[in-house]
């Protein structure tokens, strides 16, 4: 049995009223994988920030050791010195300039008048890169010029440059294609045989059965039960451990008869602003259904984003075709005609997108639709009417909160999630399109999130809901659409849907 | 067992200390304000005397009518810095429409609408419709705007001739009026705030008490020192009774009006607003419709005031504006900020402009002090945030 390499014992981290951990406990050995499960909000990321030393010692309370030696690490620095490299979620490289450039970042090869030795720069990292295997990127390339995926393995080449023996990935993959992915964890097996210690961070259960070795799981700040190696352990025991209670019914679907066409899209067409000539939707024709849930599904980057956006009047400087809403074409020119006309659209990107971070909940319920709490001729609102119905909202979402007045801010990603569809259903929608809506979030909102469209779909709603998680898209829609590079491939009944035939459209090989 | 109480004893003067911290930095503004005040009417006798006070409150008004404009634009993450030149612009237009016989019941609004309305509305239509840098459009029109100016006089001052128009910026409403008007004021205040807390309570929200109090002292401090002030002294002047009510409106519109929430959330997060179905064209022109118009009501005000217009009125008066609104605590970067503190920041200004000319403070050394004040403000607002 290899060597334990990190140990974390007795970890306690407090914030201003709440214990983000509460008396963590777990070891890591040379040579593996140990995956780290937990619902959002469960410490994960609390917990990296502490072995990093983002926090440093005495603002938590327990003890780290590595190789059996205690660390009490005061900045990020020591930590990295100590042999520990983290790449976050959000990659934290610098897009203008080269792969090299920020590989050795403050740290370049110098002569001794203090002159940058590029070509040594240069020649270390090729070395770097070849170690790890990868030969599609060269040292000189901008950063801002390759794709998400690849950036990731700068980061992991950074920090192998930095002699990190304990790498933690937190959530690597959420921004990666399938072939991205396979790259990765071509990589993570090579680091694994070169004796690399592996903290991986993810909610993906596909990714963790795949190259995990052990499991913890952290639940409300707490490690729940013993390190498991994978093999003793089923996937429904990890859900168990992480939502402290068994999910019988991950996806509750409720089969309901569609109705007549609703939203009816024709020829829609969205140009690409950056390459003039070239699209990022071409000709999408598709129908969606009263009462049905529609899927869309395919690849980052095949045009689902832009295809809704388009239809909600998001870019109407790029868009072209026709959209009918109940028989009548539609003119639409901004996202308030649409959300007029009974469209509404929950974005991908929650923080960049969807919500007012620094306003209330309150403010984040009924910015959409100021109009009905308010009087027609100054817009005098009505604070007691918006109360009224921001805490209806809140009540039937089950939003976590001390009070509809807290910042949204400091709410976790699936409560937040949960008033932004509050906000949506506030406007009253005939047409519902969710994009991505449980991404990020965590298994128990989920299913709250999914028992909500089937009651949306009951009430004669049309859903749309794109989705990059197929048994999502499988365990929930009536319809699903398929698009690859910017067209919609294929159409699915939920009875002929398989996950193989669906990826085969998506990737453009059926 | 005694160690453990040792901890909790400090713990609760720790608790203790940080109200009294969070305290100091929520309302530093208005404590520097108070401070400064109480220093002043040591240091000169002058100071606090119903007439210099009145005439400071006079002062304040055309700064603190253009700086409540200046909120709405710097919380939807803009910048305006022509209201300088509009100012100019405008006392420019109104005269010279006198001086050809315009009557002054039309020449004000009229002014109000071709320099205030025509200039806004260029700014906020090159802003919002093409997303130029507010920055750039509105130094050009600093630029045009001065020059129309001076090319409408030919560089020269405008003498004013009627009888009527230098009242707006220099009659008073009677004390006896005055008293009522105050008290009226007062008691509508002070209901209010009643009504908010009862609502508040009924809805099961908890009353902030610390704000509660301090907004109450604040409120019955203000009130008993206006009155004491206008009632001693020939009454409140009508431009500051202009401004009490563009406060008011402006305090009202971003606090209950759809307008004021959409301006937040423009400011917040613009990408999200637009999805939410703000119309952010519309919305941003209007802003900047309003502060040119405020700009150009400030430059009526102060040409009524000074009984004539220079083509040079209201140069630098942009900064100012600026310095009251940042002052206040409203971040540069949009999406949240207040006009109260605006005019406590435009108060500050104007009770520092005065106090160092009454204690002889060479204007050069002005400058330096009230610039390092807005450097000072500005670093005091980063700090708070970074905690």
């Amino acid at each position: 049995m290899s060597e334990v390499v990190l140990k974390m014992q007795g970890i306690i981290k407090d914030f201003p009223g709440v214990r983000a951990l509460n008396n963590v406990n777990f070891e890591a050995r040379s040579g593996e994988l140990l995956a780290l499960m937990g619902e959002n909000g469960a410490g994960k990321s609390t917990l990296m920030k502490v072995l990093s030393g983002v926090w440093p010692y005495p603002t938590y309370e327990g003890d780290i050791y590595l190789r059996g030696e205690r660390v009490r690490f005061a900045n990020t620095k020591e930590a990295e010195a100590a042999g520990i490299g983290i790449i976050y979620q959000e990659l934290n490289l610098i897009p203008g300039l080269s792969v090299a450039e920020n590989i050795f970042l403050d740290r370049q090869f110098t002569d001794a008048k203090g002159r940058i030795n590029w070509n040594q720069t240069f020649a270390e990292t090729q070395k770097l890169l070849t170690e790890l295997g990868i030969n599609d990127i060269r040292p000189t390339d901008l950063v801002q010029n390759i794709t998400v995926g690849k950036q990731q393995m700068v980061e992991i080449a950074k920090a192998l440059s930095l002699k990190a023996e304990i790498l933690v990935l937190d959530e690597p993959t959420s921004a990666l294609t399938d072939k991205e992915v396979k790259d990765l964890f071509r990589i993570i097996r090579k680091l694994k045989a070169d004796g690399v210690c592996m903290c991986y961070i993810s909610h993906k259960m596909e990714e963790i059965e795949q190259i995990a070795d052990r499991i913890a799981v952290l639940r409300d700040g707490q490690t729940i039960g013993e390190v498991t190696p994978i093999a003793d352990i089923t996937l429904d025991q990890i859900i168990a451990r992480m939502v402290g209670r068994d999910i019988k019914d991950m996806f509750p679907k409720v089969d309901f008869t569609p109705g007549e066409v609703t939203l009816e899209v024709n020829d829609l067409s969205v140009t690409n602003p950056d390459m003039p000539g070239s699209y990022l939707v071409k000709n999408a024709s598709f129908v969606a259904r009263k009462g049905e849930i529609l899927g869309i599904s395919g690849l980052m980057g095949a045009g689902r984003t832009e295809l809704v956006g388009g239809v909600f009047g998001a870019y109407p400087d790029q868009t072209t075709g026709e959209v009918k809403l109940n028989g009548q074409k539609l003119e639409i020119k901004s996202p308030k005609d649409a959300i007029e006309a009974g469209i509404a659209l929950l974005t991908e990107d929650r923080k960049a997108l969807g919500l007012f971070l620094d306003k209330s909940i309150s403010f984040n319920t009924t910015i959409s639709s100021l109009e009905t709490i308010s009087s027609k001729v100054l817009g005098i609102i009505n604070t007691q009417q918006e109360r009224k119905v921001v805490k209806e909202y809140v009540d039937q979402l089950g939003v976590k909160t001390p009070s509809i007045d807290t910042v949204i801010g400091t709410l976790s990603g699936g409560n937040q999630q949960k008033v932004i569809l509050g906000k949506w259903l506030n406007s009253k929608p005939d047409v519902f399109i969710l994009d991505e809506p449980t991404r990020g979030i965590d298994i128990g909102a989920k299913v709250e999130i999914y028992k909500l469209l089937n009651e949306l779909v009951q009430q004669g709603v049309t859903v749309i809901m794109i989705s990059s998680e197929l048994p999502e898209v499988l365990g929930m829609c009536d319809r699903i659409l398929v698009m690859c590079e910017g067209e919609i491939v294929s159409n699915f009944e939920r009875d002929d849907a398989k996950k193989e035939a669906i990826m085969a459209y998506a990737t453009g090989s059926a | 067992m005694s160690a453990d109480s040792n901890v909790a004893g400090v713990g609760v003067n720790g608790a203790k200390e940080n109200h009294l911290i969070n305290f100091i930095k929520d309302n530093a503004t208005l404590i520097a304000l108070i401070v400064l005040v109480i220093g002043l009417s040591f240091a000169d006798d002058a100071f606090f005397t119903a007439r210099n006070l009145s005439n400071l409150s006079r002062q304040v008004t055309i700064i603190g009518i253009i700086a409540v404009g200046m909120t709405m634009v710097i919380l939807i993450a803009g910048i305006d810095l022509s209201v300088g030149s509009v100012v100019g612009l405008s006392a420019v237009v109104c005269t010279l429409m006198m001086q050809y016989g315009v009557p002054t019941v039309l020449a004000v609004p009229a002014t109000l609408l071709v320099v205030g309305v025509g200039i806004g509305a260029w700014n906020g239509f090159w802003i919002a419709k093409f997303n130029i840098p507010p920055f750039i459009i509105t130094l050009g029109m600093l630029t045009i705007a001065r020059g129309l100016a001076l090319t409408l006089t030919n560089g020269s001052s405008v003498p004013v001739t009627s009888d009527v128009f230098p009242l707006i910026g220099g009659a008073y409403i009677p004390p006896m009026m005055s008293s009522i008007v105050l008290i009226v004021c007062a008691a509508l205040a002070v209901y209010s705030i009643f009504r908010d807390v009862q609502q508040s309570r009924a809805h099961g929200v908890e009353v902030n008490m610390q704000e509660l109090l301090v907004n109450g002292a604040v409120m019955i401090g203000g009130f008993a020192l206006a009155f004491h002030v206008f009632t001693s002294y020939k009454g409140i002047p009508v431009p500051v009774a202009i401004f009490a009510v563009i406060a008011f409106a402006g305090i009202y519109t971003l606090n209950s009006t759809r307008f004021g929430r959409r301006l937040y959330a423009l400011g917040g997060n613009e990408d999200a607003a637009r999805l939410s179905g703000i119309n952010v064209v519309r919305t941003k022109m209007i802003v900047y419709t309003v502060i040119s118009v405020l700009s150009a009501l400030a430059g009526i005000i102060l040409a009524s005031r000074l009984n004539g217009a220079s083509p040079n009125l209201g140069t630098m008066f942009e900064l100012d504006a600026i310095a009251a609104v940042v002052i206040g605590g409203t971040s540069l970067a949009g999406g949240s900020g207040r006009v109260s503190g605006t005019i406590i920041g435009a108060l500050l200004i104007g009770v520092l402009n005065n106090g160092m000319s009454l204690l002889g403070v060479v204007t050069f050394y002005q400058l330096i002090i009230k610039g390092l004040i807005i450097i000072l403000a500005v670093w005091f607002d980063v700090m708070q945030k970074k905690k």
